[in-house]
């Protein structure tokens, strides 16, 4: 692990992020959506009848849907221009669903993936890793042994094909049916690549599963599909990583993630959003959790321009356990509007939510949160924690939570702060010796330590160092 | 809906009423322009989440409600020494230029439907001024409704250096019969080192709806301070509001409400800090009980120029039944790194450790859980600073209490 820490450090990384590749593909669709688009991406992958008539059914939710531009404080989306979006470029490689092995990949690609440290990660680390180059797959590897016990860990158009009674069951139906949003709309028609993870019954996976999603091109809208489905008694840890070079052009991001945790089941999601400035990262993720199951969301959100992203869980089950942690970074020109929300639907559910926040040079960060307490989810609690920390008096922190209570055998508690860097403990490191920088930046590691001893280390390294780099320069 | 009503107001109404009240042409032509304007605006915002809108305002069916000239009510003043206390005929004789210069300069004429609608046909209500340096420590209103509609509109001035407290209680008449609707308007402007405190007890029959706006600005160094009660009425729709507008004011919200059948209580306490040196502490406790229903929201908004900002909100409800329904968004916007701000929320029971103490030293269930529902007041009661005022609220928290 130390080997995989190193790298890290020594990799520049804003180099690592920010080097961008110059464009080629072998299949690119046409600008805008229409039924002639997606019926082309439909073709393309050879999917199933099936899932052109769901993709069709969502562009047709999705003309009909409002923006979600009325919320109060919501960021501007007036400057996504869905007739500018390309949805689909497949990248120039022989093997479709992803190369078998490391060296199987076009150079470009392997270069683009050794400068984001995938490998060094896989090596070391993970139980398996796949890397998402504009709408595909392209490099998915899976450790023996997991496979061996049943695991399946592949991307997303390659389950519709090789798993497809399990996909048809879960895929947009019951977690995030295309009618949530505009978005969730727009995703189920548009929809390419992304992770298909399945952990059988009785089945501890003990190591992460990673995918990395990288967008490169110009213009281009992202939109992978996640589906893990963890059965009864069976644990599992999934990471995700996502980054693109900045365009001057608007890119647009809008996955679906859906997580159906099983009876008595753990499933942790983690990611580290680093997506450029330029684009719009607008997701839907969803859990559903059965009876004494546990799911886990761990973020932190650096990257975009605007982020509109509420991870929710629908604690179904008896007992069911659902925990939030979550970080916010807005920098210059980035609205970052996220937050959590949990449905206790059944007695006895527990639900902590753990929001931090970090906003300078005019940047705004938002905690939209919901927490709703069914009729009937007696004994159930929930705990909501927002602290926002803030640099100057351009940027903005705003929390929204919202709360509806329907059951009264039930304990809610909201608690929220807002402050500044405090003047004395700035003070009190300077007096030992640190510059006013070195004194700031240690305070904001601090602030959001509960977040980064979460994630794995490579990941924890990578959180720490990409916010020391938008610290950069602003201070002092 | 709204079309509806218009359809039944007419111009010569509105101007009927501004003559009773022997009003200059001004405020004529306030009203006049109020009534235009129904067509154009929206009920009061009301908090939605996907799928569901917390409160339904279209429940008043306001056609049959509003007569504009069949309005009546017993109307009871006590003035305090070196106070002008003043029902709107009298104050506009006595002080027209002041409430031309003031009026609509708080509360927006024009800032939603129903305001508009207050704006329109007022004819009850009261002005109160407070000259320069006067201390009045007890102004009382008592309004009792007696008719099917009643549009309260108040204003008061307190000018520098001055302070005043008021109560106020509204209630309904013995002989009313069947829905009615309450709306009250109050706009307080408290001048530079001026308080004013303004204590409402809104304690409507159950058939009543009720509709309120109450909004305080304040200059330097001033306070504007607000207690609510709310007990009764079917559904109520209130917003306390201050903007401290001048460097150092300061404004507190304190707020109690007791819900049982099945009641609607939509709260908002508001406040936005626009200066420096500001202070905002906002606290409000509720009880549901059978069917009732709550709404709370709470908002602390800081300004970009507003250094040194200390803003604070707690909110709790208690829960006695499993059919009532608690909703609350206690919101946090924040423009000014300057500041130190906190909210927080609780919804749950009655404590089941309480209980199973206060039981086992043989007190009754149903007492032990009365003495802790008075016991859960108790925060907001001592933060209430009129004697009078917390003892008539303490009254009626304990004669809603179940036997």
């Amino acid at each position: 692990m130390s080997s995989d820490q190193d790298h890290l450090k020594e990799t520049d990384t804003e180099a690592r992020f920010e080097f961008k590749k110059e464009e080629s593909s072998a299949f690119k669709s046409e600008k805008g959506l229409t039924e002639e688009t997606i019926r082309v991406i439909s073709e393309d992958k050879d999917e199933p009848e099936w899932m052109l008539e769901r993709r069709l059914r969502a562009l047709k939710q999705f003309q009909q849907m409002p923006m979600p531009t009325d919320w109060p404080g919501a960021p501007d989306l007036s400057e996504i221009d869905f007739d500018e979006i390309v949805p689909y470029i497949r990248p120039d490689i022989e093997t479709r669903g992803g190369a078998e092995s490391w060296e199987d990949l076009p150079e470009e690609i392997q270069d683009t993936f050794d400068k984001l440290g995938i490998p060094e990660a896989e090596k070391n680390a993970l139980s398996g890793v796949g890397a998402q180059y504009e709408s595909e797959i392209v490099y998915q590897n899976m450790q023996e042994r997991w496979e061996d016990k049943g695991v399946i860990f592949c991307d997303m158009d390659k389950a519709v094909q090789e798993h497809e009674e399990i996909v048809k069951e879960h895929f947009m139906t019951k977690c995030v049916p295309p009618s949530d949003n505009k978005f969730a709309a727009l995703h189920g028609a548009v929809w390419s690549g992304g992770s298909f993870v399945y952990v059988p019954e009785d089945t501890t996976v003990e190591m992460p599963v990673q995918a990395y999603f990288r967008m490169n091109s110009e213009g281009m809208g992202q939109f992978e599909h996640t589906l893990i489905i963890a059965e009864d008694n069976s644990e599992v840890h999934y990471i995700e990583g996502c980054s693109a070079p900045k365009y001057s052009a608007f890119n647009l991001h809008s996955g679906g993630v859906e997580v159906f945790v099983g009876e008595n089941a753990h499933v942790q999601y983690s990611t580290v959003q680093n997506w450029s400035k330029n684009t719009y990262n607008l997701n839907t993720k969803r859990a559903i959790c059965d009876a004494d199951g546990t799911m886990e969301w761990v973020s932190g959100s650096m990257g975009s321009k605007a982020t509109m992203l509420y991870p929710s869980t629908i604690l179904k089950g008896p007992g069911a356990t659902d925990n939030h942690i979550t970080i916010a970074f807005a920098g210059e020109g980035q609205n970052i509007d996220t937050g959590a929300k949990v449905y206790h639907n059944a007695p006895n559910t527990k639900s902590t939510i753990e929001s931090k926040s970090i906003s300078k040079d005019g940047g705004r960060t938002n905690y939209r949160g919901l927490v709703h307490m069914s009729d009937g989810a007696e004994n159930s609690s929930t705990s909501v924690e927002c602290d926002a920390l803030m640099f100057d008096n351009e940027s903005t922190s705003d929390t929204m939570p919202y709360m509806e209570i329907q059951e009264n055998k039930v304990d809610v508690a909201h608690e929220a702060t807002v402050g500044k860097i405090g003047d004395e403990d700035v003070f009190y490191l300077e007096t030992r010796g640190l510059d006013d920088d070195d004194a700031k930046q240690m305070i904001v590691a601090g602030f959001i330590e509960p977040i980064t001893e979460e994630l794995p280390i490579e990941y924890a390294v990578e959180l720490n160092r990409l916010i020391e780099l938008e610290m950069e320069g602003s201070l002092g | 809906m709204s079309t509806q009503v218009q359809a039944n107001l007419t111009e010569e109404q509105v101007t009927e009423i501004s003559e009773q009240l022997d009003e200059p042409e001004w405020l004529l032509e306030t009203r006049l322009d109020a009534l235009d304007a129904l067509g154009e605006l929206d009920m009061p915002a009301v908090i939605q989440t996907p799928g569901r809108e917390w409160t339904n305002l279209d429940a008043l069916d306001y056609e049959r409600f509003v007569d504009p000239l069949e309005m009546a009510q017993e109307k009871d003043r006590v003035d305090a020494e070196g106070v002008d206390v003043l029902s709107w005929s009298d104050a506009l004789d006595q002080h027209g230029d002041l409430i031309e210069e003031q009026f609509g300069s708080v509360v927006d004429p024009q800032r939603d439907y129903l305001t508009a609608l207050s704006t329109a046909l007022f004819s009850a209500g009261t002005v109160v001024y407070v000259p320069e340096g006067v201390d009045a420590e007890d102004v009382k209103i008592r309004t009792r409704m007696n008719s099917r509609a009643l549009f309260n509109y108040t204003l008061v001035i307190a000018e520098e250096s001055s302070s005043v407290t008021i109560l106020e209680r509204q209630e309904t008449g013995d002989d009313a019969e069947g829905e009615r609707y309450y709306s009250g308007v109050v706009e307080a402007v408290a001048g530079e080192n001026a308080t004013v405190q303004y204590g409402a007890l809104q304690n409507l029959d159950e058939e009543t709806y009720n509709f309120q706006v109450k909004r305080g600005h304040t200059g330097q160094y001033g306070q504007v301070n607000w207690i609510e009660g709310n007990i009764g009425s079917r559904l109520t729709k209130t917003s306390v509001e201050t903007r401290l507008l001048g460097d150092s004011s300061e404004s507190k919200i304190v707020g109690a409400f007791f819900g049982h059948e099945d009641q609607h209580f939509d709260l908002a306490s508001r406040v936005w800090h626009e200066a420096e040196h500001t202070t905002a502490d906002l606290i409000t406790r509720g009880v549901l009980d059978d069917h009732a229903r709550s709404v709370y929201e709470g908002v602390q908004d800081v300004g970009r120029e507003a250094w040194d900002t200390n803003s604070y909100q707690r909110e709790n409800t208690l829960m006695l039944s499993d059919e009532s329904e608690a909703d609350a968004s206690p919101k946090l916007i924040i423009n000014n790194h300057d500041t130190e701000a906190s909210h927080s929320a609780t919804v749950g029971q009655v404590d089941e450790q309480d209980m199973f103490y206060m039981t086992s030293r043989a007190i009754p269930a149903q007492v032990a859980e009365n003495m802790l529902v008075e016991g859960f007041f108790e925060p907001v009661l001592s933060e209430v600073a009129v004697d009078e005022f917390r003892e008539d609220l303490a009254g009626l928290i304990a004669k809603r209490l179940r036997e």
